[in-house]
């Protein structure tokens, strides 16, 4: 009986993981001064349309690479847009010469290490991640 | 335009015609690569590190316009179009090679090269854009070379194809910008407004743009061009607006219409003749573009309109408005979308003054002819859908249904009109846009 319920258990998890977003935060380097990120000033940084911090300083976001679920996941959360709609919206900008695109990291440590030797970057990680060398600035629900 | 015919070459099997494009293209923009590789091994300038970053955007598409009486084009610069119900890739298919070289945080170099079928009937690949950008501060960016023009929304990334919804961005709308770039300064400032951000743009140059104007080539390098544009910002939504002015530098080839004309008015005595030869003079005629934009983008769902006013000083082109409507929802890798389109131009009222005689009759019909030649009364219906197989690679397949007065002729290739056309065709595209 138990053996049934724990396949039952392992099933139904099996069947929703798709649909259980992850834990996502978005963190800065702990001594960067940058403080709570508003929703859309998180969108104006990873858009590219306006990246300016309240330290005065410009924002430096990294993205994970498109082999991690965490971009798709982050941008879903963030503009509800899939991958596609990204790379289509970047490549708009890219080709006309307007705006760079965020860093890419291929992986999570990259990106914390990143974050380690630059106050103005910005990267989402898992929260699981977070250690007291970065400091959140942004997590869902919205504070 | 006068609308003069010369010879047009129905198009080849469409497997030949995209293996001829591509590799002329390939083999034409093969040395440019090179040559943006070699950038790499220069020095950096800079606390940091340079990079160059090399990327490309491209277009296969296949198209196909039912009707028999008029040749369907991208744009007015595509001397030839298609016609007759018979597949071609002819005016889809782009390739462009990007290279951004990031010499430091505030400086970068950017040159792009793209092959596409243009005013000379050829796909010779054409430096689009090449400049320097200066970004001292990220509200501020300032950029002086060869720059595109986005005086209408989206305008500077019209030919890449995997940015947008649509096979091609609506004729009716982009069809009668036909210069991608201007060789100039622009400068762009961002600050906080309300709860969005404004964004305010001024830019300066000169056109060095030739355009198929039939007959011939219409050469208008040289021509001073300058303009503002001011985009906002909020939550789902961007509104524009912007205004620019053109002054042509060099007239279209019509001495075959004004020098009788000219004549004809020395004769008679009749000096309405002579003014209305004047009036069909571009050179140092000026050319107003006007337009408003907003687009709505929540998550799957995004519609955008915009509307665009177009004032001509020569007589050689009528005015017009036009103004585009596009809703589209994401439905996972696939999105369906519907638009709406019109064109419409107003009529100059010139007259040469001519008596009908059999002597002038010839000379009052060709200027006729060409007050007629830039008319455009047209609504086009929309529908499509594009599908993301990779997220770099796009398909799509779309129809327009065009329901034009018959004397709308601007729209259309120049080379060949037949004056009977009934103002229908449809048009089906067939496209894989992909950017590498």
């Amino acid at each position: 009986m138990i053996r049934t319920y724990k396949a039952l258990l392992f099933l139904t998890s099996m069947l929703l993981a798709p649909f259980v977003s992850a834990d996502l935060v978005l963190v800065a380097n702990s001594e960067s001064g940058i403080g709570r990120l508003t929703q859309n000033e998180v969108i104006n940084i990873y858009l590219g349309r306006y990246r300016r911090l309240s330290t005065g300083e410009t924002a430096a976001p990294i993205d994970l690479s498109e082999n991690t679920d965490s971009k798709a996941t982050f941008y879903r959360q963030l503009v509800d847009k899939n991958l596609a709609e990204i790379n289509a919206y970047w490549s708009r900008l890219v080709f006309s010469g307007k705006t760079r695109p965020p860093q890419q990291a291929e992986t999570v440590d990259e990106a914390l290490e990143l974050l380690a030797n630059n106050l103005n970057a910005l990267a989402y990680i898992d929260r699981t991640a977070v250690n007291s060398k970065v400091t959140i600035v942004f997590e869902w629900p919205e504070a | 335009m006068p609308s003069l015919p010369h010879n047009y070459c129905l198009s080849p099997p469409l497997q030949d015609t995209f293996a001829r494009m591509f590799s002329t293209q390939l083999k034409k923009l093969i040395p440019l690569l090179c040559f943006a590789f070699s950038l790499s091994a220069l020095p950096a300038i800079g606390e940091e590190a340079s990079s160059l970053t090399i990327r490309g955007f491209g277009t296969l598409g296949a198209a196909r316009s039912s009707s028999e009486d008029v040749e369907f084009v991208r744009d007015l610069s595509q001397p030839n179009g298609i016609k007759n119900g018979q597949w071609s890739g002819r005016i889809d298919t782009v390739l462009g090679i990007q290279a951004n070289w990031q010499i430091n945080s505030e400086w970068e170099v950017v040159g792009q090269v793209v092959s596409r079928y243009q005013y000379d009937d050829s796909h010779s690949p054409a430096l689009d854009w090449a400049f320097l950008k200066w970004v001292p501060d990220d509200r501020l960016s300032l950029r002086a070379g060869r720059i595109g023009s986005d005086l209408m929304m989206l305008a500077d990334s019209r030919l890449v194809g995997y940015s947008y919804l649509t096979a091609r961005p609506s004729v009716d709308f982009f069809g009668p910008l036909f210069f991608p770039s201007f060789d100039g300064v622009d400068g762009s400032l961002t600050l906080p407004f309300g709860n969005g951000l404004l964004r305010s743009k001024v830019f300066a140059g000169v056109v060095q743009e030739k355009a198929t104007g039939a007959p011939g080539i219409w050469d208008t390098s040289g021509s001073p061009h300058y303009g503002f544009i001011t985009d906002y910002f909020s939550g789902q939504w961007q509104f524009r607006a912007s205004a620019s002015n053109i002054r042509f530098s060099n007239d279209l080839t019509i001495t075959a219409l004004t020098d009788p004309l000219h004549f004809a008015a020395e004769l008679t005595g009749i000096t309405t003749a002579s003014i209305a030869a004047d009036a069909l003079s571009a050179k140092n005629t000026d050319t107003r573009y006007y337009t408003l934009g907003a687009v709505y983008d929540n998550g799957p769902l995004q519609i955008q309109a915009a509307a665009n006013s177009i004032t001509h000083q020569t007589a050689t082109f009528q005015n017009s408005v036009a103004a585009y409507l596009l809703a589209s929802y994401r439905m996972n890798t696939t999105t369906p979308y519907v638009g709406i389109s019109r064109w419409q131009t107003s009529y100059k009222n010139y007259i040469t003054g001519l008596p009908d005689t059999a002597q002038f009759a010839p000379i009052n019909q060709q200027f006729q002819a060409t007050l007629n030649g830039s008319s455009a009364d047209q609504t086009t219906y929309t529908l499509g859908v594009r599908w993301d197989v990779w997220s770099s690679i796009a398909l799509k397949l779309q129809w327009d249904g065009v329901y034009a007065d018959g004397n709308s002729r601007f729209p259309y290739a120049s080379s060949f009109i037949d004056p009977n056309w009934d103002g229908r065709t449809n048009v089906i595209s067939a496209t894989m846009d992909f950017i590498f």
